[in-house]
């Protein structure tokens, strides 16, 4: 389909896209870019997010070619890569993926190439303050005697987790079944309102505990701790008699994941160059940290920012950008 | 005075007659209900709605969707494409522009249509744009505005000259406006997403095809309207049916088209912010989201008052427009007379152009330059959060306490030693009951059994809580209420939709919806009529209001939900207040109007018979503006579930979180039965609401 529609429109397409996207310089090896049609990189949610896909986009930018940021949902990216509607997303969380990426990787048009570098975490946290407040943290078991601790009015008298928004998919409920643990699961609505509640909840030392993740820029403004839970293991997902509650599954923790960098296999044929670049890209904490704390707590601006990185970090991504000149 | 009077007055001398008809049926209902909720509590069936679905038509509708996306992908793939060039182009155009060329453009049309005010106040909300550094964001909005309302005017247009000419067109075309109207707009985004795939066009196409209804139903009103003798005349004369609609019918229906370009410009702009949440980058829709997810109140204040800044020029530029095309131009003077406005913006742009070559701050305004008192903003929020902890919380505790809960698990739940004091034993209940039955008595003594019968409802409620009462009893009341308000079509109505969330397994989230709503329309209510009463009499009280009201109904709410949390946080209570900060607009709008509207003629009388200022508003006034009232809170409940889905941003669990969740997995299925749950509840309260104004109306005299 994809293709039927490039080769029709391509001639006239050409013209448009190029007056749409501007500041391409020119290609610095021959033959890149293959070709001037856009190349399409989802952006999701979060700022983390934003940043791995910036760097890589200006960077292809720098090689030639034109570069689209597209505003994609976590779940319906994975149908837009496979007809390539979307070209690339480039952090994709294996902790917290759901059924759409088994279907874009059987589909046979969706690749992974590769791990980005990041090392994720996704568990519950709490403001370090609540260790005195709850006696036994960071041990899973001392939640099951604070519940009061965390109650609030509409929870009472269980206590009340903070959880992801719930398309971001999360397996807390079940977990807290599992568990044996009395809260209620309060699904955050986003990533803004779970920072501003820890924000009014660390101003006012209030009992926090919450899903969250790292890397995060609010780990550079406020101290938080995860909660140790039972260590995670494969089996703990699907086979109930694993773990310390024989009847149930999730009675573990969240797994420590990886991340992977997810392509539309045209973009090999496409974009040969940029395909074997993106196989190439890495990020890891220390990059990620530093950017997100300068976007979202000094606010400024993203490009910016990226560029800035790219301007100090040559020695990082040349060898990326030579290999895939190859 | 005298009309009241008099139904007052029927109202006791024939209280028997009318006992007859009414009372019957609610002591028989009164029994069904309590012999249903009886049988609840020993069939498991009856107890709990079904959590799936009895009829799949998630299913369906997903089913339908992928056979349909499978073969006209690609036209709409077409569509989408051809759409990029003129966005693309103005785009372009607007950020080529030097800034100073477009403000003084901005400000020369809004002269030419709207007189010096108008233009200064342009010049004004143009020059924040600028200076507070979201002048790219502004232009890339205004394209995407630019391109979907001229689609949304031709669309509408030509739907609404379908509809006038057959009658068989307007019957799809009326009902499937009403359902556009209710069901809200994020379910909208879903069979867009899937058809237009992703970025910016899609917006595009979302806020043209939002705003189109009220053109439609504008040019079929407009049409319809035309003077028949202008008609026949036309007739005589030898037009035909193509000259009578072009030269005859829409020149003068006119005015009223142009009310519908206003009404379908400012939709636009409100679709576009909205579109931001599935695909749009570098607009102001995208600015305001991106800013709320990083918990930055003050940049998305900031960003979405340009909002609110572009939405009163455009719609007063757009009023007056309309408000011209009823008045004669005079024509005189040679081609650049007649043209004035034109050539002097043309003018002052080349000039700018150039200009902006040799002085470059012209073209691109300086970031050393630019003014964002963002972070100010932010700090106060901090600050207030810390100084009023302990108020915020009490508030927010016995909100819940004594407000919430009670309505959404009902007295029977939520009444517990540690909030209330003591625990629901027999005595307690026995003691509620009889509380019930005096009031109850009270308002028949006084009022009349309707009021009685009322009281009871509502206490009943109360006791067993919306999310609690079993689904049997609620259907049979409801139905009931339909019918004797309304007519057996209005319940038959009623009926259907609830037996449509119950069987597709989303009455448990309807019910949800229902508390939520119904308490932050209960809260509009009295807050906001108190508001209207007070604005009706007093000039200085309503001109301060305006504004305010301006602002909350076109400002993203987006911006407020940061903030709101920051005090309140996560859940239904805050929710519930960012539902009455968009809602409550209507019954403060609607109450100060329908009692400004109060013939004259009438409170002179109540003046000249002695009436006190205070007798004269309860007396005469308030019975009289009742109808109008209740229409704004027919408005308040549609603005209150359209809320609902963006509240779920701050954690709610009703059909908004629905919609919201089917909005991230693209499951159209599921967003379509949310969203017409949505509808349902919309439309049902509608028509109760529409049906008693009218009755009331009629035993007023003033229909």
């Amino acid at each position: 389909m994809k293709k039927t529609m490039r080769t029709m429109l391509a001639a006239a397409a050409a013209g448009v896209l190029i007056a749409g996207v501007s500041g391409s310089l020119p290609a610095q090896a021959q033959g890149v870019p293959e070709s001037d049609e856009s190349i399409k990189l989802a952006l999701n949610e979060w700022t983390g997010q934003h940043i791995t896909t910036y760097v890589a986009g200006e960077l292809l930018k720098q090689m030639g070619y034109n570069v689209e940021y597209v505003t994609a949902g976590y779940y319906p990216q994975m149908t837009a890569l496979t007809d390539g509607t979307i070209d690339a997303t480039l952090e994709i969380w294996s902790s917290n993926i759901g059924e759409h990426y088994q279907k874009s990787l059987d589909s046979g048009q969706v690749v992974e190439v590769g791990d980005l570098g990041l090392a994720p975490v996704e568990a519950w946290y709490y403001p370090d303050y609540v260790a005195e407040m709850c006696p036994g943290l960071p041990d899973w078991e001392a939640l099951k005697n604070c519940s009061e601790l965390f109650a609030t009015a509409d929870t009472y008298p269980s206590g009340r987790f903070v959880d992801y928004p719930p398309d971001w998919g999360t397996t807390n409920v079940d977990r807290m079944r599992s568990l044996g643990l009395d809260y209620v699961n309060i699904p955050a609505g986003s990533e803004g309102a779970m920072v501003a509640e820890i924000e009014s909840s660390v101003a006012n030392r209030k009992p926090l505990i919450m899903q969250f993740w790292a890397p995060h820029w609010i780990h550079a403004v406020h101290d938080m701790t995860i909660v140790t839970l039972p260590p995670h293991e494969a089996a703990c997902y699907d086979d109930p008699s694993w773990g310390i509650n024989p009847n149930d599954v999730y009675d573990c923790d969240w797994e420590r994941g990886y991340i992977k960098k997810m392509v539309w296999l045209g973009m090999k044929d496409e974009w040969p160059a940029a395909f074997r670049f993106l196989h190439e890209y890495t990020l890891t904490n220390a990059d990620q940290e530093p950017m997100m704390k300068a976007i979202d707590v000094d606010g400024r601006d993203i490009v910016e920012v990226v560029q800035e990185w790219i301007g100090n970090n040559a020695d990082r991504w040349k060898p990326w950008v030579d290999k895939a000149m190859m | 005075m005298a009309v009241t009077d008099t139904a007052d007055l029927l109202e006791r001398v024939q209280p028997l007659k009318r006992l007859g008809a009414g009372w019957s049926v609610w002591i028989v209902t009164g029994g069904l209900a309590v012999l249903l909720f009886i049988l609840s509590g020993q069939i498991d069936w009856m107890a709990s709605a079904p959590k799936i679905p009895v009829l799949a038509v998630a299913d369906w509708i997903n089913l339908f969707m992928d056979w349909f996306v499978d073969n006209f992908r690609g036209l709409f793939k077409a569509i989408s494409w051809a759409l990029q060039g003129p966005m693309g182009w103005l785009r372009g155009l607007l950020l080529w522009l030097p800034w100073p060329a477009t403000v003084a453009i901005v400000a020369i049309i809004c002269h030419a249509v709207g007189g010096w005010r108008l233009a200064l106040f342009a010049t004004g909300a143009t020059l924040y744009m600028v200076v507070v550094g979201y002048w790219t964001q502004s232009m890339n909005t205004l394209a995407l505005v630019g391109v979907a309302v001229p689609l949304a005017l031709i669309l509408g247009l030509s739907l609404g000259i379908l509809g006038h000419q057959s009658a068989r067109a307007r019957r799809v075309i009326e009902p499937l406006l009403d359902l556009m109207q209710t069901i809200p707009t994020f379910a909208y985004l879903i069979p867009i997403l899937l058809l237009f795939g992703f970025g910016p066009v899609v917006g595009l196409i979302a806020s043209a095809i939002y705003a189109a209804p009220p053109m439609v139903r504008n040019v079929m009103l407009g049409l319809s309207r035309v003077p028949t003798d202008i008609v026949e005349s036309a007739r005589m004369s030898g037009a035909t049916e193509r000259q009578m609609l072009w030269w005859v019918k829409v020149p003068s229906a006119l005015p009223t088209i142009m009310i519908g370009v206003n009404q379908t410009i400012m939709a636009a702009l409100a679709m576009v912010i909205i579109a931001a949440v599935i695909g749009s980058s570098g607009d102001i829709g995208w600015e305001v989201l991106s800013t709320m997810r990083k918990a930055r109140f003050g940049e998305s204040l900031l960003a979405g008052f340009v909002i609110v800044l572009m939405a009163m020029i455009l719609d007063r530029a757009s009023r007056r427009a309309a408000e011209n095309q009823g008045m004669p131009k005079i024509v005189s003077g040679n081609f650049f007379q007649r043209h004035t406005h034109l050539w002097i913006a043309l003018g002052v742009a080349v000039v700018m152009i150039v200009l902006a070559e040799f002085f470059s701050p012209l073209r691109d305004y300086p970031k050393s330059w630019v003014f964002q008192p963002a972070e100010p903003l932010n700090n106060a929020v901090k600050w207030l959060n810390v100084t009023l902890y302990t108020v915020t919380e009490t508030i927010r505790n016995w909100s819940f306490y004594y407000f919430l809960l009670p309505i959404r698990l009902g007295l029977e739940n939520s009444v517990r030693p540690f909030s209330w004091g003591f625990e629901m034993t027999l005595p307690v209940k026995i003691g509620y009951a009889a509380l019930v039955a005096a009031i109850s008595l009270a308002a028949y003594r006084f009022m009349s059994w309707r009021v009685a019968v009322a009281v009871v409802l509502v206490a009943g409620l109360l006791y067993f809580g919306v999310t609690k009462a079993p689904w049997p009893v609620i259907i049979l009341v409801v139905t009931v209420l339909a019918w004797r308000v309304g007519d057996w079509k209005v319940a038959l109505f009623a009926l259907v939709g609830m037996l449509f969330m119950l069987l597709t397994g989303v009455w448990g989230f309807s019910m949800q919806s229902v508390y939520l709503c119904g308490a932050a329309v209960l809260i509009c209510f009295v807050v906001g009529g108190l508001l209207g009463v007070w604005a009706a009499s007093n000039d200085r009280v309503s001109t301060f209001m305006r504004p305010i009201n301006d602002t909350l109904q076109t400002i993203p709410l987006f911006v407020f939900l940061i903030p709101i949390v920051m005090f309140f946080s996560i859940g239904d209570f805050t929710a519930m207040l960012a539902i009455i900060a968009y809602a409550i607009v209507p019954v403060i709008r609607y109450t100060e109007h329908g009692l400004r509207n109060v013939p004259p003629d009438i409170v002179e009388a109540a003046r000249a018979l002695g009436c006190t200022e205070r007798q004269v508003l309860f007396q005469v006034k308030l019975p009289l503006a009742l109808p109008e009232i209740m229409l704004g809170l027919n408005q308040t409940v549609l603005f209150g579930l359209a809320m609902l889905v963006i509240a779920s941003l701050v954690g709610t669990k009703g059909l908004g979180f629905l919609i919201y969740v089917a909005l991230s997995n693209a499951d159209f299925g599921a967003g379509a039965v949310a969203g017409l749950s949505m509808a349902f509840i919309a439309m049902i309260t509608d028509r109760i609401i529409q049906s008693w104004s009218h009755k009331k109306k009629i035993e007023l005299g003033l229909a």
